[in-house]
C-alpha cells in the first residue's frame, strides 16, 4: 500500500499530484497489478483534502486504464505503466550513473543536469514527431 | 442536484445597517464550501440565519429542502459557532451526554472512538483542554449527530498550524465517511484550497463570487504583458477583475470567456487564494449586469 | 433536558441545600433552647388561655379573674421576650435570602449562556428553544419553591415561641411578616423570575443582577406599603380614650393601623402602621388626652386577627407567584424571538 504526499508549494493541482504519484509507484514497481490503492477516506483524512479530489484522481487513473474501482471493496491496480519495471534496466542505470559522474566532473550541478536532460528529451521528442 | 443550503434574497438588518443583503446562493449537496470574506462581511450572520439563531429581515433560507427553523431540522444540521463555545466545566463525557439527551440521533460510540483516536481524555474539564483539543471536541460533538449539513464558523481561527491540520483531517475523514455537505467560513485561504470545492465570497454584506472551485479556476487566468494605456479589449477576456502595473509591465487577473491567443500576454493559471484576494480587493468587481454570482449560478446547478 | 438542568445547576442546588442545613444547625438548637425556657416559664400553659381574653380592665373597677391571668402571663411573656428578643433581630438578616436567590440563580440563568456564547451550542441541538426555556425555568423555579418552602417552614417554626409570647407585637412593622408563612416562597420565585427576564433582556449577568436588585426592592416596597394594606379589609376595634378597658396585648393580632380620632373622625395622632398609641390615650391618660381635645375621642385599631393574617399572606404570595409566572413567560417569549444570536 502506498502513501501519498502533497507538495504544498507545487503549482500542480492536488488530484494530479496523486495521479502522478500512483504512476510513479507503478513505474518503479512499488505497486503491482492487483494491489489495492489506499481507501478514499484514508487519503482524505491523512492529507486533509477533499475526498472528491481523491475520487477525481482515482477516476482519472481508471480512465487511463491503470486501476479499477470495485464497489464496496476499493480501487485496485490493473496494469503497470510502461512494460518492464525500471528496476530491471540495470544496464541503462549503470550507463546513467557513469554519465552523471562525467557531468558533475564537468562542473554541472544537479539542476543543470536535470535541465540538460529535459532539453534533450524535448529535442528528441520533436525529432520523433518530425 | 438538490441544494443543501439555499437562500433567496436573504437579508438581515440591524437598525440602520445591513449585515447581509440580496444574498442568493445554493450550495449543492456533497460539496465542501468555503465561505470567505473580510470581517464584518456577513459570514457569521449568514450562518446564524441558517441555523435559526437569527431571523431574516428579508428573503428566505432553506436547509436540506426545508425552511430554516423547521421542526427536526436541527437534528440533521451540525453547527459549531465561532470560538467553539462549550460548557467549560463539563467534561467531554458530559458533553456527549448532552448530545445524547438533546438529539434523537446521536452516535455516542463514534464520538468516543474519535476522541480516543485523537487522544482527548473524556474525564477532563473542557476548560482545561488545549485550543486544538477544544475545537476537536466541538467538531466531534457536531459530527456525532451524523448531520447531512455541517456549518462551521471560523473553526480554524484560533488554532495553531498543527491543530488546524488535525481539525481538517477529522473533518475530511468524516465527510468521506458520512458524505455531509459542509460550509465553513474562514479567512485562512491556504487551508481552504485543499479542502473546499465550492466557493462563496462575501464582501460588504453581499455575495461577490459563487461557484465550483475547479470551474472558477478554469475560468480565471493571470495575464502578464507589457503595460499599455488601452490594452482592452482582449479577445477571450470577459472581465478584468484586478489589474496592476509598473512602468513597463502589467498584470491582469481576468475572467475568461474563451481562449486567449494574443501572443503579447503570458497566460498563467491562478490559485484560489489569488482569485479571492483579487475579488476582495475590488468590491465592485464582478458587478456587470448582475454580479458574477448570477453567471456562475447557472453553471452551479450541474 | 432534566439531566442538563441538573448538571448545570447541581452545584448551586448543593450549595443551597447545604446552606439550609447550616441555617437549620443554627436555628434548631436556639429554638429548642427557647422552647425549653418557654415551657419552664409556664408560657405553654398560660398563653393559650390568656390570649383568648379579648379585653382587659385597667384602673379601678376591679380586676377580674381574667385580668389576673393575663397580667401574670404577660409578665412572664415580657421576661421571655426581653431575654430572647435579640434572636429575632438577628433573624432579620434572613430577609435578604429571596433576593440572593434572584441574584445568584435567576440573573445568571440565561445571561451566562448568552455571555459565554453557549446558547449557540445548546440552541442548535435537537430541542426547541421553547422546550429548553420551559424545562430550565420550570425545574429551577420548582427547586426554588421547594427550598423557599423549606426555609419558610424552618423560620416559622423557629420563631414560634417568640411570636406567641410577643402577642400583638410580633408583626409590628418590620420584616417579620416577610420571613414567615408562605410569602418567602412568593418573594424568592419572583426574584428568580425577575433575574431570569433581566438576564434575557440585558444579556449580561452583572447588569441583570443590578436590574434584579432594583426591581425587587422597588416592587417589594410598592407592594408592602401600597398594595398590602388594601388586599383585604381589616377588622376595626374601637375603645375609649379615657376608659378602663384596653385590648389584651397578648392576643396575636396584626395591627396595621392605629390612631386616636376625634369625635368627628379626624385623626389626631397615631403611630405608624401597627404601633399602638398607648402613650396617647390609653389607660395611662397622659398628656394631651383631655376634654380639650373634644369629647368623644376614641382609639381605633385596624387589625387582622391571626387566622386572617394567613389569608392576607396567601393573597400576597399568590400575587408574587403570578408576577413570577408572567415574568417567566415573558422571558420564554423573548428567547423564542430569534434575535439572540
Amino acid at each position: 500500500m502506498i502513501e501519498f504526499h502533497l507538495d504544498g508549494r507545487s503549482k500542480v493541482a492536488t488530484y494530479l499530484q496523486l495521479v502522478q504519484q500512483v504512476e510513479q509507484a507503478l513505474r518503479v514497481g512499488l505497486l503491482q497489478p492487483g494491489d489495492q490503492l489506499p481507501k478514499v477516506r484514508q487519503v482524505a483524512e491523512s492529507l486533509a483534502i477533499n475526498p472528491n479530489t481523491v475520487l477525481k484522481a482515482y477516476r482519472e487513473l481508471e480512465h487511463a486504464g491503470l486501476v479499477q474501482g470495485r464497489q464496496g471493496l476499493g480501487t485496485f491496480v490493473l496494469r503497470s505503466v510502461g512494460a518492464p519495471t525500471l528496476a530491471s534496466h540495470a544496464e541503462l542505470r549503470a550507463g546513467l550513473d557513469e554519465w552523471i559522474g562525467r557531468a558533475r566532473a564537468a562542473g554541472l550541478d544537479d539542476d543543470d543536469i536535470v535541465a540538460l536532460v529535459e532539453l534533450t528529451l524535448r529535442g528528441s521528442f520533436q525529432e520523433g514527431i518530425a | 442536484m438538490t441544494a443543501a443550503l439555499e437562500t433567496t434574497g436573504l437579508g438581515k438588518r440591524y437598525r440602520r445597517t445591513w449585515a447581509l443583503r440580496d444574498c442568493t446562493l445554493a450550495v449543492p449537496e456533497g460539496r465542501v464550501a468555503a465561505l470567505v470574506g473580510p470581517n464584518g462581511a456577513g459570514k457569521t450572520t449568514l450562518l446564524h440565519l441558517a441555523v435559526g439563531l437569527l431571523g431574516p429581515t428579508t428573503g428566505a433560507i432553506r436547509l436540506l429542502g426545508q425552511p430554516s427553523g423547521g421542526a427536526g431540522l436541527l437534528e440533521r444540521v451540525g453547527f459549531v459557532a465561532q470560538d467553539a463555545p462549550l460548557y467549560r466545566d463539563f467534561t467531554a463525557a458530559d458533553l456527549l451526554t448532552l448530545g445524547r439527551k438533546l438529539n434523537r440521533r446521536f452516535d455516542d460510540q463514534l464520538a468516543r472512538e474519535r476522541l480516543r483516536q485523537l487522544g482527548i481524555p473524556l474525564d477532563r474539564r473542557v476548560g482545561s483542554l488545549s485550543g486544538g483539543q477544544h475545537a476537536q471536541v466541538a467538531l466531534v460533538l457536531a459530527l456525532a449527530k451524523r448531520p447531512e449539513l455541517l456549518l462551521l464558523d471560523e473553526p480554524l481561527a484560533s488554532l495553531d498550524p498543527l491543530a488546524r491540520r488535525e481539525f481538517l483531517q477529522t473533518l475530511m475523514g468524516s465527510v468521506a465517511e458520512q458524505g455531509a455537505t459542509v460550509v465553513l467560513s474562514s479567512h485562512l485561504l491556504a487551508d481552504l484550497e485543499r479542502v473546499c470545492d465550492y466557493l462563496i465570497v462575501l464582501s460588504h454584506a453581499q455575495v461577490q463570487v459563487l461557484g465550483v472551485v475547479d470551474e472558477l479556476l478554469e475560468q480565471h487566468r493571470l495575464l502578464v504583458g507589457p503595460y499599455r494605456e488601452q490594452p482592452f479589449p482582449i479577445p477571450g477576456v470577459a472581465q478584468v477583475v484586478r489589474s496592476s502595473h509598473t512602468e513597463r509591465q502589467a498584470s491582469l487577473l481576468v475572467r475568461t470567456n474563451g481562449p486567449i491567443n494574443d501572443p503579447a500576454w503570458r497566460v498563467r493559471e491562478v490559485s484560489l487564494e489569488d482569485l479571492v484576494l483579487a475579488y476582495l480587493a475590488d468590491p465592485s468587481a464582478g458587478t456587470l449586469p448582475g454580479p458574477l454570482a448570477h453567471a456562475d449560478r447557472l453553471e452551479v446547478q450541474a | 433536558m432534566i439531566w442538563l438542568v441538573w448538571r448545570q445547576h447541581r452545584l448551586q442546588a448543593l450549595f443551597a441545600v447545604l446552606g439550609l442545613a447550616v441555617l437549620a444547625a443554627f436555628l434548631v438548637p436556639t429554638s429548642l433552647q427557647m422552647r425549653h425556657a418557654f415551657d419552664r416559664a409556664g408560657l405553654d400553659d398560660c398563653l393559650p388561655k390568656a390570649s383568648r381574653v379579648q379585653v382587659v380592665q385597667t384602673g379601678p373597677g376591679g380586676p377580674g379573674q381574667d385580668n389576673d391571668l393575663v397580667a401574670a402571663c404577660k409578665e412572664r411573656a415580657d421576661r421571655f421576650t426581653s431575654r430572647f428578643g435579640y434572636l429575632g433581630n438577628v433573624g432579620v438578616l434572613l430577609w435578604f435570602l429571596p433576593l440572593l436567590a434572584g441574584l445568584f440563580w435567576g440573573a445568571p440563568l440565561v445571561a451566562r449562556e448568552l455571555e459565554h456564547g453557549t446558547h449557540r451550542l445548546v440552541w442548535t441541538q435537537g430541542v426547541s428553544r421553547t422546550r429548553w426555556a420551559l424545562a430550565k425555568f420550570g425545574l429551577v423555579g420548582g427547586g426554588v419553591v421547594l427550598l423557599a418552602a423549606g426555609f419558610a417552614l424552618l423560620v416559622t417554626w423557629w420563631r414560634l415561641p417568640l411570636d406567641q409570647a410577643a402577642g400583638r407585637q410580633y408583626l409590628s412593622p418590620g420584616p417579620i411578616y416577610d420571613l414567615i408563612g408562605p410569602v418567602p416562597i412568593g418573594y424568592a420565585l419572583f426574584a428568580v423570575a425577575l433575574g431570569v427576564l433581566a438576564g434575557a433582556l440585558t444579556r449580561r449577568t452583572q447588569a441583570a443582577m443590578a436590574v434584579t436588585l432594583v426591581g425587587f426592592l422597588v416592587t417589594r416596597i410598592v407592594v408592602e406599603f401600597m398594595v398590602r394594606p388594601n388586599l383585604l379589609s381589616p377588622a376595626r376595634r374601637i375603645f375609649p380614650v379615657a376608659g378602663t378597658t384596653m385590648p389584651n396585648e397578648l392576643v396575636r393580632d396584626w395591627i396595621v393601623r392605629a390612631g386616636v380620632y376625634s369625635a368627628t373622625g379626624r385623626r389626631l395622632d397615631g403611630g405608624t402602621l401597627g404601633a399602638y398609641s398607648s402613650q396617647y390615650c390609653g389607660p395611662q391618660l397622659s398628656g394631651k388626652c383631655d376634654a380639650g381635645q373634644g369629647v368623644g375621642t376614641y382609639n381605633q385599631e385596624l387589625f387582622f386577627s391571626s387566622d386572617r393574617i394567613w389569608l392576607v399572606q396567601g393573597i400576597e404570595t399568590a400575587l408574587f407567584v403570578a408576577l413570577a409566572v408572567l415574568l417567566l413567560l415573558a422571558a420564554v417569549q423573548w428567547i423564542r424571538r430569534r434575535r439572540l444570536a
